[in-house]
Formats: structure tokens, sequence, C-alpha cells
């Protein structure tokens, strides 16, 4: 058997452009999924039973249910009805579906923060929302860091399932790649190769941020 | 002799509390002038924390009234945001220290005492720095200013705790047993800071488990036990003649252990 990884340099360009995709959509995944997380988790502990159970059903269903299906379901089945673009869906699926598995996180760190840190911040004459944004979130954010920087991992490499709706990541490109050259092996190497160093970089940013983020919580 | 005409900065009338049947506080009457310093001392369960909390309704009293500079602080005619409002303007005016210093993690030593005046009274950044600084240097801790708690020791913290308290510049100072979670050779910087506060005739409110301290700076001494002030008297009086047993029995393994 012979290696030949010149198709995959003459393929170069259209594999960058799925490693763009690839880096866009876990940015646009990580922004919502992460800021979406803190506000379910706010609202789940901070309102009445009544009010939140659609969320808590909400969180439930995305922990419950595989991915795919769910990306299938919001393509395909809603799909029927309104046809939402496949990178809408893929945004929004993934973004979903990690916003569930953050806001558990920041549920757990948020009612982590002691209760003397709600008196201080009250004695000083912050309000209840004040204390929350000032005193709370700040330190439940520290605290989440390690586990929202290892689901950031997982879901970056998550992305690649977008590939069965026909998104242009990484996966998918290698795959179109592949049907025209038929160098399978030099391809998927490339891109293991590829995530590997994405990775690489990830867990350097993670170690930073956790770093940071001790000494603070 | 006291001025009885001058407004009180802090009057307590008739204060009770429960928690569930546990009645903590049984009728409380306390009066502490401007620039008075009254220490409480009693054992663990006579009421004394659960009274300073309730000074700036941390714990919500049952009944009677509490006054600050005047303003009645429990409002039981105030509802909802009405009286979150009432009570986080009256708070701005007292300052807290709490025996777990209870500093914010995420934030400097600096930016724990600027936190409540940039964002309560919109001070802006640069002033703030400078009140921050001035305040961190009158706790010995300006070179402190950009650490972070956790690489303070309990002692340090303490100090950066009083500075923030004292940030909003409040009318008057609670101090829930300041000192009682420090190693003893820390003790004495939080004193030296609480002293100086004295000096500058800051009125004070100290719960403590420190027998001389309590004796060397306070105005006015009480002693509580079972949720009611058992006696009360000036500190050289309290201290060397209680007239009540339960205050001679406290006193004696207090002061005795002490020395």
């Amino acid at each position: 058997m012979e290696f030949d990884f010149s198709p995959v340099m003459e393929y170069w360009p259209t594999l960058l452009q799925g490693v763009g995709v690839t880096l866009l959509i876990g940015l646009a995944v990580a922004v919502m999924s992460v800021i979406g997380g803190q506000i379910v988790a706010v609202i789940t502990l901070y309102t009445r039973k009544m009010v939140n159970w659609p969320l808590r059903f909400f969180i439930w269903l995305f922990m419950t249910t595989p991915l795919l299906l769910q990306l299938y379901f919001l393509y395909f089945g809603i799909g029927e009805w309104i046809l939402i673009p496949a990178i809408m869906v893929g945004v929004l699926g993934l973004g979903f579906h990690y916003m569930a598995y953050n806001a558990d996180i920041f549920i757990a760190t948020i009612r982590s923060v002691s209760s003397g840190q709600y008196e201080a911040s009250r004695s000083l004459g912050f309000g209840h929302l004040a204390t929350l944004f000032y005193v709370v979130l700040p330190q439940s954010f520290n605290r989440a860091m390690p586990q929202l920087s290892n689901n950031m991992i997982i879901m970056v490499k998550d992305i690649s399932v977008l590939s069965a709706i026909g998104i242009g990541e990484m996966v998918y490109v290698s795959q179109y790649a592949i049907s025209v050259t038929f160098r399978p092996f030099e391809f998927y190497i490339t891109i293991a190769v590829i995530y590997y160093l994405i990775n690489l970089m990830m867990e350097a940013g993670q170690t930073w941020i956790e770093r940071r983020a001790s000494y603070r919580s | 002799m006291r001025d009885t005409t001058e407004t009180p900065m802090v009057e307590l009338k008739g204060v009770k509390k429960r928690f569930g049947d546990l009645e903590v506080l049984k009728g409380i009457d306390l009066r502490v002038d401007r620039g008075r310093i009254i220490s409480i001392i009693g054992p663990s369960g006579s009421g004394k924390s659960t009274l300073l909390r309730s000074v700036n309704n941390l714990e919500v009293i049952d009944e009677g009234t509490i006054l600050l500079d005047g303003v009645q602080v429990n409002r039981p005619d105030l509802k909802g945001l009405a009286f979150e409002r009432h009570i986080n303007h009256i708070r701005q005016n007292m300052g807290m220290v709490f025996q777990h210093f209870n500093l914010f993690p995420h934030l400097s030593t600096l930016e724990n005492v600027t936190l409540a005046p940039r964002k309560l009274k919109g001070m802006n950044t640069s002033d703030a720095r400078e009140l921050g600084m001035d305040l961190l240097e009158r706790v010995g801790l300006s070179d402190k200013a950009k650490a972070y708690p956790s690489a303070l020791s309990g002692g340090q913290k303490q100090r950066v705790a009083i500075a923030r308290a004292l940030a909003m510049q409040p009318k008057v100072m609670l101090f829930d047993e300041a000192t009682s979670a420090l190693d003893p050779e820390l003790v004495e910087e939080v004193n030296q800071v609480m002293k100086g506060l004295a000096e500058e005739h800051m009125t004070m409110l100290i719960v403590t488990h420190e027998m001389t301290f309590a004796r060397d700076v306070s105005d006015w001494a009480m002693f509580m036990d079972g949720g009611v002030v058992v006696e009360e008297n000036t500190p050289e009086h309290l201290f060397s003649h209680p007239d009540q047993e339960r205050t001679q029995n406290f006193l004696r393994k207090h002061l005795g252990a002490q020395s």
C-alpha cells in the first residue's frame, strides 16, 4: 500500500474551508450554549417550579435524546412545515444540546456559592439582581470553567455530526474530496490530525483559563 | 452622661425574634449614640449574633422597632420591591463585618473595596481607585491591592473586609465576631484596625469573644444570655464587678481561659 498525500494538498483549500466552518460553528455554539445555559440555570433556580417547568423539561429532553436525532428532528421533522436552513439547524441544535448540559453545570455551581457571599453583598446595599450579577454569577462561572471547557472540547468534536444534514464542516468536505479522489485513508488521517491540533489548542486554553479561575473562586 | 435629646445612631425597641418555636430574642432594647462603641458579649446561642444581624435586617425580626439615625429599618408595612429599595438604601449606611470575612473571591483586594461605591454610588473608576487605595492604606494593605483573597491570610482578609465595609462611608459599623475565626497571632492586627476606627469616633456595635478587647475599646458593654440582656454597664464595671451571677460565671470562665 502506498500513501499519496498529493490529493490532500490539492484539496487543501477545500479542507481549510471545512476547518473554518467547524471553528465558526464552534464559536457560535460556545457563545450560545454558555450564555443560554447561564440564563436557563438562573431562571430554573430563581423562579417557581410552576413557572420554570418548561425549561426543566427542555433540559431533560435534550439530555436524554441523541444529538443526531435532535438534528434530524429539527431539520427534517420540523422541515415538513418550515424549512430552516441547515446551518441554522446545526447551530441551534448543537446550541440547545450543549445549553442543556451547561445549564446543568451552572445550576450546581450557582448553588455552591455560599450564603455568606449573598449576605456580604446584601449588607453592602446590593439588591437581589445586583448580587446575582456582580457576586454570584462571576463566581459560579469561575467554578464552572473546568467542566464548561470539557463540554466545549466534546462539542467541537460533535460538530462532525452536522455533516449528516449537509453542513460543509471538516468531515463533510473530506467526504466530498474522498468521493472525487478515492483516498479515504489520507484524508481521514489529515482530518484527525487537524482535530488533534484543535484539541491541543483548546486544552492549552483550558489550562490557562482554569489556572486563572482557580484562585478566583 | 448620655444626652438623651440627641437622635441615637442605632436604637432597638422591644425587638423579638423567633426561629420556629425557639425565641432567640426576647424583647431587646438598645441605644447606640453617635460615636459610641458598644460591645455585646455572651455565650454562644445567647442571641447576640442574631441581634447584630437584625440591625441590618439580615435576620427579619418578628416584633419591635429598629431605627438607624431616626429612620426605621424594619418596615413590616413595605412589601416586595418597595421594601427591597428601602432596605438597600438603609444598608448602604451600615457596614457589616462577618466572622468568616466573606470577601468576594473573584475580585482583587482593591476591587472588593471599590465594588460597592462604583456600582451603588456610581463613583468613577479613578475616584473609586483613590478611595480604595486610601482605605487599604488605612488597614495597612495597600501593597496587596492587586492580590486576590485566596492569597491573603485570615487577618489580612478581615482587614480588607473592614475596608470594604468602610468604602460606603457608613454611619455605623457592625462587627459579628470579627476575630473568632482567626488564628490567635492574627487577632491583634484586626483589633488594631478596629481601635483605629474607635479613635476616629466611628459608631460601632461589636459582638465579640475577646473580653480584653471589649473592655479596652468600648464605651458600654452588654452581657446577653438566653435572648435577653442580663446586664449592661460601663466596661470597667461590667468586667470587673458584674452584678449578676450569670455574668460572673461567664466572665470567670472566659477571662480565666484568656489569661
